[in-house]
């Protein structure tokens, strides 16, 4: 589903004359399979959130390839990239990211509207959507009325309802306690299961590692396979 | 994103931000209607100064001045391209009475050609016209004219004629006004039609109109009495009526080329109009600085509005919101401020419009004084449709153009930045 050849990226940091380039990514090759659980782990500062942004379109690569099903997306214009993004990834950050401005109802159908989805039909799987996770009851709260755990299942609600086959999680469960994050990783599980969504989760946490069908570990810039995954 | 979902949320930022946007709209409305206000005072005076011009006369007559003029030459004016009739009046120049019934007055002898005065516009309030020499028509205001004879040296107000003037036979003479006596050679003539009242109230119509034919009678008489070369009995004036207003410059230029004097109304109103049409402009020039002012009221309200939602629209980029959709809701929101505050600006510039218009002469003429400029009918202030279409345009485009640069901000926005950002 998702191929990496020789992705490489650095930043340019220090002043206007005086900058040098920090290498983040060194070439990295990996392949990610359709229905699985990866989690990516590694220390702080390893390039972990770097390499998702850049396989989510967010920046553009120094080097390297990245097909996604059939799409070479690392060849992508920004606004191809925002159109596939819209079509085929879902988001859950660590801070959420909602809509202050929209209920919790809201946030969840605003993809659907980007999408141009007719207002019924986006009623509707709002409402299935938010039952699934929970949340029919709160609905009309604002992000700021609402916990951090509900905060992270509307997250997950509006990544879910354009039915994306590609889920990536910025340490989605770093801002939740131990209980709220088992909650949240059993829903991730559920939805894994059921609908066969392929999730890609930045972590390092390794209780959120273990429920993982495979860890890869970035160190030094460099992605090794192996570590605490269940299936290992 | 459906058209309809894109407005109502324009519409939810705007309400997030009343108070700023309700400024940035009063800023756009003042501009614009400043701007209209001003220039509708261009074309009041414009108006007002035209309609003064034009008065009584009409608008594609070119009156020609020739040292020679005779029916030659009339002849082959009536033959020119575009012209469609030339009238050659001829008066008397010497003292006339008139006297009908027991009523006397003096009226003045018009010679001319009644077909040309059909086409030029000339026309019979009653009767019709005449069909020989003899033949007279007269003046709306003839009867005015005719004073009861045994009242005329009275002190009491005399009294004038009131009865029909169709069909009545009134005696004609002349003489010089060095002498007291008239030539006591009479000419009788048959009244056969009024003539229309003049359009203007205050003009009065005191001419006999006779056909050309009655011209050899009235010299004979006179050379019969003067014998002096230099002295004539007519004086005559033609004025040339062009087909429509397009021709009369072309028309005018060619006779002036030609050694004639013209003077046409079209002409003086041309200068006019080329005058007015750069006063204009240059009022909306200066109008439009002042919506250039509020137009920096609109940038900063759009850039303040992209600062602050930078993570939202962040948040917007990740989910899969294209830029072009970014910055269509944020040129969206600064036209929406364009539009309703040229809306508002057109219903307050009428209304100032309106009022400027009935409280100013008041104000002007008791200031001043004197009823005339009361009565002059100035109008202050005009404001046509074309005005409100072009201020329009300038106010919302420049609305437009103020929100530009923030829109294409908004889409610069660095997705990963926004999302660092803390709520
Ligand atoms: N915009 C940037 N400009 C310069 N350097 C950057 C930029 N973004 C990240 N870096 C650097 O790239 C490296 C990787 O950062 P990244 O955010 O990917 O780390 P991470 O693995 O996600 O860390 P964490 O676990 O703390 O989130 C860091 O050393 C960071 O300083
Ligand atoms: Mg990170």
């Amino acid at each position: 589903m998702i191929q990496v050849q020789e992705l490489t990226h650095s930043f340019k940091i220090g002043k206007k004359g005086k900058e040098r380039q920090v290498p983040v990514l060194k070439g990295l090759s990996f392949a990610i399979k359709e229905g699985e659980i990866v989690s990516i782990v590694g220390r702080s500062g390893s390039g972990k959130s770097t390499l998702l942004h850049i396989l989510a379109g967010f920046l553009k690569p120094d080097a390297g390839i990245i097909q996604i099903g059939d799409v070479r997306t690392s060849a992508f214009s920004e606004a191809e990239s925002a159109k596939f993004r819209l079509d085929h990834f879902g988001f859950i950050f660590q801070n959420f990211q909602l809509m202050p401005g929209l209920t919790a109802f809201e946030n969840v159908e605003l993809p659907l509207k980007l999408a141009g989805v007719a207002k019924k039909i986006r009623r509707e799987k709002v409402q299935q959507l938010l039952q699934l996770v929970g949340l029919t009851e709160v609905q009309d709260h604002y992000p700021n009325e609402l916990s951090g755990g509900q905060q992270q299942r509307v997250s997950i609600a509006r990544a879910l309802i354009t039915d994306p086959p590609i889920i990536f999680a910025d340490e989605p469960t770093g801002s939740l306690d131990s209980e709220t994050e088992q909650d949240i990783l059993l829903l991730i599980q559920s939805l894994n299961k059921t609908r066969g969504i392929t999730f890609i989760i930045i972590t390092h946490d390794d209780t959120v590692a273990e429920t993982a069908d495979r860890v890869y570990k970035m160190h030094d810039g460099e992605l090794t396979e192996g570590g605490v995954g269940h299936a290992s | 994103m459906q058209v309809n979902d894109q407005i109502d949320f324009v519409r939810q930022h705007i309400k997030k931000n009343k108070l700023r946007v309700f400024m940035t709209i009063l800023a756009a409305t003042m501009g614009t209607a400043f701007l209209i206000v001003l220039a509708s005072v261009g074309f009041g005076i414009h108006d007002t100064l035209r309609n003064e011009i034009l008065d009584n006369r009409l608008i594609n007559q070119i009156e020609v001045y020739s040292s020679e003029m005779d029916l030659a030459k009339v002849e082959k004016l009536k033959k020119r391209e575009h012209v469609k009739a030339v009238v050659f009046r001829q008066s008397v120049s010497i003292n006339q009475q008139s006297e009908l019934d027991g009523f006397i007055g003096s009226h003045n002898m018009t010679v001319t050609e009644f077909q040309e005065e059909a086409k030029a516009g000339f026309a019979l309030q009653e009767g019709r016209l005449p069909e020989n020499e003899y033949e007279v028509v007269v003046g709306n205001d003839f009867a005015e004219n005719l004073i009861e004879l045994n009242t005329v040296d009275r002190e009491a107000e005399p009294s004038t004629y009131k009865g029909s003037l169709i069909g009545k036979q009134f005696t004609y003479k002349m003489g010089l006004y060095e002498e007291k006596e008239l030539f006591p050679e009479k000419i009788t003539l048959t009244i056969v039609g009024v003539a229309k009242e003049p359009a203007k109230d205050w003009i009065m119509d005191f001419n006999i109109y006779a056909d050309a034919a009655i011209m050899p009678d009235l010299t004979r008489i006179f050379t019969s009495h003067v014998d002096d070369e230099n002295s004539e009995l007519f004086y005559g004036n033609v004025n040339v009526y062009a087909e429509n207003l397009e021709n009369v410059t072309a028309v005018s230029k060619a006779l002036k080329d030609e050694g004639y004097s013209v003077y046409s109304i079209a002409d003086q109103l041309e200068q006019l109009d080329v005058f007015f049409l750069a006063f204009k402009a240059g009022l909306v020039f200066v109008g439009t600085i002042a919506i250039l002012i509020a137009s920096i009221g609109i940038f900063n309200t759009m850039t303040m509005a992209v600062t602050e939602r930078t993570r939202e629209i962040g948040v917007m980029k990740a989910i899969g919101a294209s830029p072009k959709l970014i910055q269509r809701l944020f040129l969206m929101e600064s036209a929406w401020i364009g539009i309703l505050g040229t809306i508002i600006a057109v219903i307050i510039s009428y209304g100032v419009s309106f009022i400027a218009n009935m409280v100013l002469p008041i104000i002007v003429s008791a200031a001043l004084g004197e009823e005339e400029i009361a009565s002059m009918d100035i109008t202050f202030s005009i404001i046509p449709w074309q005005l409100v279409i072009i201020a329009s345009a300038i106010s919302i485009t420049v609305a437009m153009i103020s929100g530009w640069r923030p829109a294409r901000k908004a889409t610069k926005i660095d997705v990963i930045q926004a999302l660092r950002q803390e709520l």
